[in-house]
């Protein structure tokens, strides 16, 4: 990078608010995935004004602007794929205000997830959307990504729970859209912008509305001896129409290996388990929780058990939650995946990746947020091991392909970024994508923001087709 | 009919058949616009051909606006120009619904009473209690984003709508979000279209969420000598662990309205009311009827009243018709859709009742608990207004929406046509994001060709 541009963002925010030196660079090459990608540089601003000037900065020397939170990502969002300026946002980190009576917190776009909910804990309030990495992922990062959680089952994604936003656009205009009221009359820009990669604006303050604790909370784990038992479960608490608040399913690889490392009390001799949690009024918890274990025991769940106390609760989620980092010590690598089927399809579709794993010879584990048919299977291999590297990027594609296949979608939650972006034909028509190109144009016309994201890249020379897709690998947590 | 209507007349016959493209005068005034007629009607059958219509209109610089039941055309500015009414109500089937997986696909032309019938055979339902339910449709519910008191327990259409077709005012046919309940693939170019009164794209397919009838339901009145203690009530309920499915605050004026019939007998409707209905186990109403019950009590409220079972569906559709029942009531209303915080609504209603009464007209309002307001001003009779005293009341509303301890978003819904044309727009003084409003609606529509002028950023250019 041109000296003249470090000298300048130096001036702008002082030297600890710039890194440039190859060895401090190198920790915001990757982010949850291990998509790679090099900054030049990296800022780390304090309002939206510093931000406004970065990104006025940027156009001048014309180069590219990657936001950045904690960079837990799954997709690739948050890496510099083209080089250029990662804006990092861990110095915006504070809650501007907490509305009790209103339901609203004011963040800035840097306040880690968890955070927030602690910091509203004695009011009986939280944040809903809750990912698994919520104690270190932040409240612009999952805006970026439209993040969820388990208990986006009952309680809706990021976009349901932010009701104004604060932009700096990508000619430097800092704009306001929505604001602290549930909605407001005119277009839903904040629909648009919640979950757009980062590729619109940079968001530099958050409106999001705040949840009442409910007044009881069951959760109870029903153990199976097969596969088929414990998806027929799901399909029929969702036939039956019971919403409980969460519903994750965890096949019998994947809980032996969280067992191994969380010892959080799942019997190791099964074939699968669900947590599933009721939330309300302690009538509606009652008969919601008896309704579950008739339909988990009429399936043939061995066991139903619920948990007996905090402790109990916070063992299995925390069971659930290291999940992925417990199948991280199986195997060097694993290859997560984020589909979406309509959640009749389970049983179907988790035979078709059982298949997928034999005829690819790979250990797949399942373990997802089964109440709403978001599927995240983990592919374990050896990246140096070539030739199973690319039966892991095939045998991805072909999971990947039957939940389009059945309705589904290709991301519930971990968005496109730079890892399905190729893929988007499988769901998206050339129109669909145009006009998506076209939107995104009207935003950020020289793509100088989050370039490479999102939308196939192959679309600049008008032709779209899908490519074989390039494994995001993660390295276990 | 002069020669360039005829010309459209036979391009449009060509696209939808001969027997769905009208240029009588009574099928013309059934779509007017704030006055305004088109010169055609096209009844098209698809997707493919509502593109065809589209892709005429901007070769021959024509405008359309898309219509359904016609309740809603008189939401918005007043359209700037218009020729071509595009109804879509042979694009009415159910397309896909899988009630075991309590989603469904439907088109724009399917009116929301059929719709909500064909969900109740399963036990299902859209939270869309909107008003003008006999002839509502899906497209002008979702275009419109209606209102509805369900939104307190399930939201608004953006929180259970899973995706959109449409086609856009360039004549594309495109698509955004799925048919799965969660997905981030890809923007959601969808919720753009959501209160977008038809000014970016026509809707062609509508992708939801269901919801299960829960098994028992009951719905309770708190009547209340003065708005403090009504207020008071309500906050007491949101903030505690009941988990209602409506809240709303009624003032006396919109009582009037909501109490006429079934229920007048036992509930005053010269006073402030809170309404709330809870569902779910029969456990779970119970202890709402008790604890509510109680809390009336501490309120000061002057009556608690659990209804019966014919109250309760009466009351409920009036909730849901306010608007449609004031403009039967009261034709010359003029209504306002008010987004403020829970803590402003008590101090805007104060407000907008001083303003009501300086004017000397009457107000009716009712608020949902979570801060979306719909106010009505009306002249007795005999005490007509002006369109341009009506006007000037409007931009006072405005001012107050305006007013830092208020600090609410107002849209003027419903308003006789000339008051529109005085008051040059319908969404009030101008906003900092409606100039990335114009930016979104130039990529859709570049030529303007869909409801020109309704839009919110784009002020009236109607001459």
């Amino acid at each position: 990078m041109q000296p003249q541009i470090i000298h300048e963002l130096v001036a702008l925010l002082g030297p600890k608010g710039v890194l440039s030196h190859r060895e401090d660079l190198m920790l915001y090459e990757y982010d949850g995935s291990v998509e790679l990608g090099s900054p030049e540089c990296v800022v780390f601003p304090r309002t939206a004004r510093e931000v406004a000037e970065i990104v006025r900065l940027a156009n001048r020397f014309e180069i590219p602007l990657v936001g950045r939170g904690a960079g837990t990502g799954l997709s690739g969002g948050s890496i510099a794929r083209s080089g250029g300026i990662v804006v990092a946002f861990s110095r915006m980190n504070r809650i501007l205000e907490i509305d009790a009576e209103n339901l609203r917190a004011v963040v800035q776009p840097g306040v880690v997830n968890l955070d927030l909910s602690r910091a509203v804990e004695h009011l009986r309030l939280y944040f809903a959307p809750d990912p698994s990495s919520q104690r270190s992922c932040t409240i612009g990062g999952n805006v970026s990504e439209n993040s969820g959680g388990p208990h986006t089952l009952a309680y809706g994604v990021t976009s349901n729970h932010v009701t104004g936003l604060e932009l700096v656009l990508p000619d430097g205009e800092i704009v306001r859209i929505g604001g602290k009221t549930i909605e407001a009359p005119g277009y839903d820009l904040g629909g648009l912008l919640v979950g757009s990669e980062g590729t619109l604006a940079l968001v530099t303050e958050i409106t999001v509305r705040l949840t009442r604790k409910p007044e009881a909370v069951k959760t109870l784990l029903a153990v199976y001896d097969t596969l088929d038992d414990t998806t027929e479960t799901v399909v029929d608490i969702t036939v039956r129409a019971i919403t409980p608040a969460a519903c994750e399913m965890l096949d019998g690889f994947t809980l032996r290996a969280v067992e191994d490392y969380v010892h959080a009390g799942f019997p190791k001799d099964c074939a699968a388990v669900l947590l599933i949690e009721v939330e309300g009024l302690t009538e509606a918890v009652e008969a919601q929780a008896a309704e579950i274990t008739e339909v988990c025991r009429l399936h043939g769940a061995r066991e139903v058990r619920v948990a007996r106390d905090d402790r109990e609760r916070d063992l299995l989620w925390k069971g659930r939650k290291n999940a992925f980092g417990a199948l991280g010590r199986l195997s060097p690598m694993y290859y997560v995946q984020d589909g979406v089927i309509p959640r009749t399809r389970l049983p179907e579709t988790l035979r078709c990746i059982e298949e997928v794993s034999r005829k690819y010879d790979l250990r797949i584990g399942n373990i997802f947020h089964a109440g709403d048919g978001n599927l995240h299977p983990l592919i374990l291999f050896d990246e140096r091991d070539r030739a199973e590297f690319a039966r892991v990027v095939a045998a991805g594609n072909e999971i990947m392909r039957q939940c389009v296949a059945v309705g589904g979608a290709l991301t519930g939650e971990h968005g496109v970024g730079m890892e399905k972006n190729e893929l988007m034909p499988l769901m998206f028509t050339p129109e669909d994508l145009d006009l998506m190109h076209r939107v995104r144009a009207a935003f950020n016309p020289a793509g100088r923001l989050n370039p490479g994201k999102v939308l196939p890249l192959g679309k600049a020379c008008g032709e779209i087709r899908v490519q074989p897709i390039t494994a995001s690998v993660t390295t276990p947590a | 009919m002069s020669r360039s209507v005829q010309a459209s007349v036979t391009r449009l016959e060509e696209i939808a058949g001969g027997g769905h493209v009208s240029s009588y005068p009574a099928e013309l005034a059934m779509r007017q616009v704030d006055g305004l007629l088109p010169s055609v009607v096209v009844q098209p059958a698809d997707a493919a051909q509502i593109a065809d219509v589209v892709r005429f209109a901007n070769a021959e610089q024509l405008s359309v606006i898309p219509c359904g039941g016609c309740t809603k055309l008189g939401i918005g500015s007043p359209p700037a120009r218009y020729d071509i009414a595009l109804d879509l109500s042979r694009l009415n089937r159910v397309l896909a619904y899988d009630p075991r997986d309590l989603t469904l696909g439907v088109e724009p032309g399917a009116r929301i009473a059929d719709l909500l019938g064909v969900l109740a055979e399963q036990r299902q339902f859209l939270p869309l209690a909107v008003p003008f339910a006999d002839r509502a449709t899906i497209g002008g519910i979702v275009a419109a984003n209606s209102t509805s008191p369900l939104r307190h327990a399930y939201g608004g259409v953006r929180d259970f709508c899973l995706g959109m077709e449409f086609v856009t005012g360039d004549g594309m046919q495109a698509k955004s979000g799925g048919r799965v309940v969660k997905n981030v693939t890809g923007y959601d170019l969808h919720k753009l279209l959501i209160g977008s009164l038809g000014t970016l794209a026509v809707i062609t397919r509508v992708n939801f969420r269901t919801f299960p009838v829960l098994p028992a339901q009951g719905t309770f009145v708190a009547s209340f000598s003065d708005a403090e203690s009504a207020f008071g009530f309500s906050r007491a309920i949101a903030h505690s662990v009941l988990t209602p499915q409506i809240l709303e605050i009624a003032d006396p004026g919109a009582a009037h309205f909501l109490f006429s019939h079934e229920a007048q007998a036992r509930i005053s409707s010269q006073q402030w009311s809170v309404i709330i209905m809870a569902a779910g186990q029969p456990s779970v109403v119970d202890r709402h009827a008790r604890e509510l019950g109680h809390m009336a009590g501490i309120a000061n409220a002057d009556e608690f009243l659990p209804l019966s079972e014919m109250e309760h569906s009466s009351v409920l559709k009036r909730i849901s018709e306010f608007p449609r029942l004031v403009l039967e009531g009261a034709p010359a209303a003029t209504t306002f859709r008010i987004d403020a915080l829970p803590t402003a609504v008590p101090f805007l209603l104060k407000q907008l009742g001083e303003l009501a009464e300086r004017n000397g007209m009457r107000l009716a309002a009712i608020a949902h608990a979570t801060g979306t307001a719909y106010t009505a001003f009306f002249a007795e009779e005999g005490n007509e207004k002006s369109s341009a005293a009506i006007a000037n009341a409007a931009r006072q509303v405005f001012q107050i929406c305006g007013l830092p301890e208020i600090n609410a978003q107002a849209m003027l819904e419903w308003c006789q046509a000339e008051v529109k044309r005085v008051l040059g727009s319908a969404w009030g003084p101008g906003r900092q994001d409606f100039a990335l409003m114009q930016r979104v609606k130039s990529v859709f529509d570049p030529q303007s060709v869909l409801s020109p002028g309704r839009f919110a950023g784009e002020s009236s250019s109607h001459d």
